[in-house]
């Protein structure tokens, strides 16, 4: 008889094959994969073309040394361990991997908490290690034009996944230390701990430690800052990168082993408590709920009523409070910066050799920034959960149901991009081509629309509505990516032009209402 | 059963296949005698201990709220013990700690004579557990899940086949064995979840939280069946239901719970006997639980 342990293993990675299986024989599923990776592929070779990368990375060990000192890079990347231990104090550690069919299934059964850990754990690396591998393939157009060597960067990255990992382990141990402190002790004192774990974290990694080589560089960001030192030979202190590595990878087995032997039963018990948190309405939604009163309202129109409803809603989760605190005070803060210009905080000075590259730089970043408010659009229909089904059910026109869900996004992005961009302007400043940030405006309407679009797909794909599939996840920036790049193109083809100021808002304007129909289409083929 | 099954079975089972020419009528019959050679040995290999359940003090929290507060309960082999009572009642948060998923406040769990918290696994591998929601992982064929289940509860592959086949018929799975579970509607994954059960060692220690939810007339009539049929092999069965007629018809006590507190216990004739005014288990179940609305 094999072991139990052996057993989860062997599911774990049957349901990975399986998967697999699905997505190749799910023509939708190919279909949103396919847009991925080529469309990665697509975007990196465009982006090669467009920032011509190999002067770039040749001179940025130069520049960087000349911007950045060897301490503050080992105290940045300490941070991540820093604030992965304070984080993971306040977190589940190992119980953030469980599920409720995992609840259901194997906590109820003779299995122990270590070996649902050790099988869960090894599903997630591997699932990171193909992604990882599907994603180096699709920028490989970029490495190629950076001048970047496949096996470094691919090493580069794989230190990195393990920097992260480990980081997991130590949040994840750093959860275990509140769970015993708070079995002795509920003084409020307790959190201290976590600001006193995150400064033992942070201490190796002060320059009397790092500046030779030392028992220091056991510290997983030490570590890993040593791997990408030695490798691209900035601030090098001329020791083979592999040592960085070997130590890296000793202290990796050591955190995954320890954080495997701390698993016990009091996870089991975090994991529904939180789970019945996420049920029940918290004391801080409470205290910030909004009202709504249905039964006496002057608006007559369901895409107003769904409107109201998805707004109160969000504005019961503590996320979105902050994310209104985030809008004004990081508005007013870029407002600041752009009117006093202040000492404190000066923006970049490009060197006069990489000014070749700033306007696509810019344009990438505001891309980028945009794509990133904008993840709000593609949560709107995920976020009804099961409901999805109800309001399907309703007596609404699909499409008011579209529009209302656009319009809402569209302020949610609309507002979040602000502050993002206010940044963005300051900090590259591109003398001549300020203009640029009002393509910010079309693209918030577009990705909005496509974000949309795709969360209307979830059902369509899954009976599940609460979880975004990944290759579904995975297409929506790259669908961004690709036609964010394609506005900018035709901005660029046109901008000698009176033509495109007709071409651009048709451009926006076709493809959302596009975009907004497709979401119409799958609302009515639901599974 | 599919050709390709039958021969599984076969091998599994060791039984011959040298001929030349297999009949597929004769093959079903060896494998059907091999069957019933390997099953009842097993049946009659253990017993429980009595009590299967035991329940002492139980108390549970969640912050100032209290879930559960000092249960006593106690389900003897051959016997099922209805757990009933409104929604927010302390049910299933009782299953819940009996099943090992959560820790008590207070108090002390015991199945089949181990406690829940300090024999854990022992414990755990004496008891079956069905849950309100039923869910399953969507990417194993519901043939995968049950094997797994069976691996896990040390069941050997050739019993663990018997018993799927046996229960696979008996709840009607047979097409959707090889499907994904992810594809199945929420009454043919609470048949896996039930097959997924009886794959392994009878007799069972079961907790079964709503287990009719879902399931069609014929579905629900051969669960009930089959778990009446447990009790007289001499299983020890508690379930949490809202279904009064399913816990009428099946239980041979009950305990109603109402706001975390046990607010009546006993056989139906106990509970009638002490609510004079109530006709059946409805109106005692209402009467202790706020009262029979005019």
């Amino acid at each position: 008889m094999k072991s139990r342990m052996y057993q989860l293993l062997w599911t774990e990675v049957r349901m990975l094959v399986n998967q697999f299986k699905q997505t190749i024989t799910t023509p939708s599923m190919l279909f949103f994969y396919c847009v991925t990776v080529f469309g990665i592929f697509f975007v990196s070779m465009v982006v090669s073309s467009m920032l011509t990368l190999t002067p770039v990375f040749l001179q940025l060990g130069s520049v960087l040394e000349d911007i950045i000192d060897r301490g503050m890079l080992f105290a940045a990347i300490g941070l991540l361990s820093a604030s992965s231990v304070v984080s993971g104090f306040f977190g589940l550690g190992p119980a953030s991997g469980l599920t409720s069919i995992q609840e259901n299934i194997l906590l109820p059964a003779p299995v122990l908490p270590y070996q649902v850990f050790i099988s869960n754990y090894v599903r997630r690396i591997v699932r990171r290690i193909v992604f990882v591998f599907l994603g180096m393939l699709a920028v490989l157009p970029l490495l190629t034009e950076a001048n970047l060597l496949f096996f470094n960067a691919s090493f580069l990255i794989m230190c990195f996944i393990l920097l992260l990992e480990t980081n997991y382990f130590l949040g994840a141990i750093s959860s275990y230390i509140r769970i015993k402190i708070e079995q002795r002790t509920r003084s409020r004192l307790r959190f201290m701990v976590a600001a006193l774990l995150g400064g033992i974290t942070l201490l190796p990694v002060l320059p009397e430690f790092t500046s030779t080589f030392s028992l220091a560089f056991l510290v997983p960001s030490n570590a890993f800052t040593m791997v990408l030192t030695e490798m691209t030979g900035l601030f090098s202190l001329d020791i083979s990168f592999i040592i960085g590595f070997e130590l890296q990878f000793i202290v990796y087995m050591i955190a995954f082993l320890f954080t495997a032997n701390i698993c016990n039963y009091d996870y089991y018990e975090q994991f529904s408590l939180a789970k019945g948190r996420d049920e029940s309405e918290g004391n801080f939604s409470r205290f910030a709920r909004g009202e709504v009163d249905f039964s006496n309202t002057r608006f007559r129109d369901p895409m107003v009523w769904i409107m109201l409803k998805d707004f109160y809603t969000r504005l019961r989760s503590p996320f979105q409070i902050w994310k209104y605190v985030y809008v004004v005070a990081g508005t007013i803060f870029v407002v600041y910066l752009n009117v006093f210009r202040p000492e404190w905080f000066r923006s970049i000075q490009i060197p006069a050799n990489l000014a070749f590259a700033i306007v696509p730089a810019f344009l990438l970043m505001m891309i980028l920034l945009i794509q990133m408010s904008s993840v709000t659009s593609m949560l709107s229909f995920a976020d009804e959960k099961e409901n999805v089904y109800l309001l399907k059910a309703s007596p609404f026109k699909t499409r008011d149901i579209v529009l209302a869900k656009f319009l809402l996004s569209l302020f949610e992005v609309g507002i979040a991009v602000i502050p993002a961009c206010g940044l963005l302007i300051y900090i590259l400043r591109i003398e001549g081509y300020l203009a640029l940030i009002t393509l910010a405006a079309p693209l918030t309407i577009l990705f909005t629309a496509i974000g949309i679009a795709v969360g209307a797909y979830v059902p369509v794909l899954t009976n599940d509505p609460r979880t975004l599939p990944v290759p579904l996840a995975f297409s929506y920036p790259i669908i961004n990516l690709s036609l964010g790049a394609l506005m900018i193109a035709i901005v660029a083809l046109f901008a000698d032009s009176q033509n495109i100021l007709e071409i651009l808002p048709l451009y926006t304007i076709s493809l959302t209402v596009l975009f907004l129909g497709i979401a119409a289409k799958a609302m009515n083929s639901y599974l | 059963m599919k050709s390709e099954e039958l021969l599984r079975l076969a091998r599994v089972l060791k039984i011959p296949l040298s001929k030349r020419a297999i009949r597929r009528s004769w093959l079903i019959e060896e494998i059907l005698l091999e069957f019933e050679r390997r099953e009842p040995e097993t049946a009659q290999a253990r017993k429980l201990h009595s009590p299967a359940i035991q329940i002492e003090h139980l108390e549970k929290r969640f912050g100032s709220k209290v879930a559960v507060r000092d249960l006593e309960l106690k389900v003897n082999p051959g016997e099922i013990v209805g757990l009933v009572g409104p929604n927010g009642a302390g049910k299933t948060t009782t299953l819940r700690i009996l099943t090992g998923i959560i820790k008590p406040t207070r108090g002390a769990v015991k199945v089949n004579g181990f406690n829940m918290f300090s024999e854990t696994v022992k414990a755990k591998h004496c008891i079956g557990y069905i849950p309100e929601k039923p869910t399953c992982y969507p990417s194993l064929t519901a043939r995968e899940y049950i094997m797994f289940m069976s691996r896990i509860y040390d069941v050997p592959p050739e019993i663990a086949l018997v018993r799927m086949r046996k229960y696979v018929d008996v709840f009607q799975l047979d097409e959707f064995l090889d499907a994904y579970i992810g594809t199945l509607s929420k009454g043919n994954l609470q048949r896996v979840l039930i097959v997924g059960i009886f794959v392994r060692n009878p007799p069972y220690v079961l907790a079964l939280d709503e287990p009719i939810y879902g399931l069609d007339p014929r579905g629900a009539w051969n669960l009930k069946a089959l778990i009446k049929r447990l009790r007289s092999e001499g299983s020890a069965v508690l379930i949490s239901t809202h279904i009064l007629e399913v816990a009428a018809e099946l239980c041979d006590r009950f305990v109603i719970m109402n706001e975390g507190d046990v607010v009546g216990r006993g056989t139906l004739d106990t509970l009638l006997q002490y609510h004079k005014d109530a006709r059946n288990l409805e109106e005692v179940f209402l009467g202790l639980t706020g009262g029979i609305p005019q």
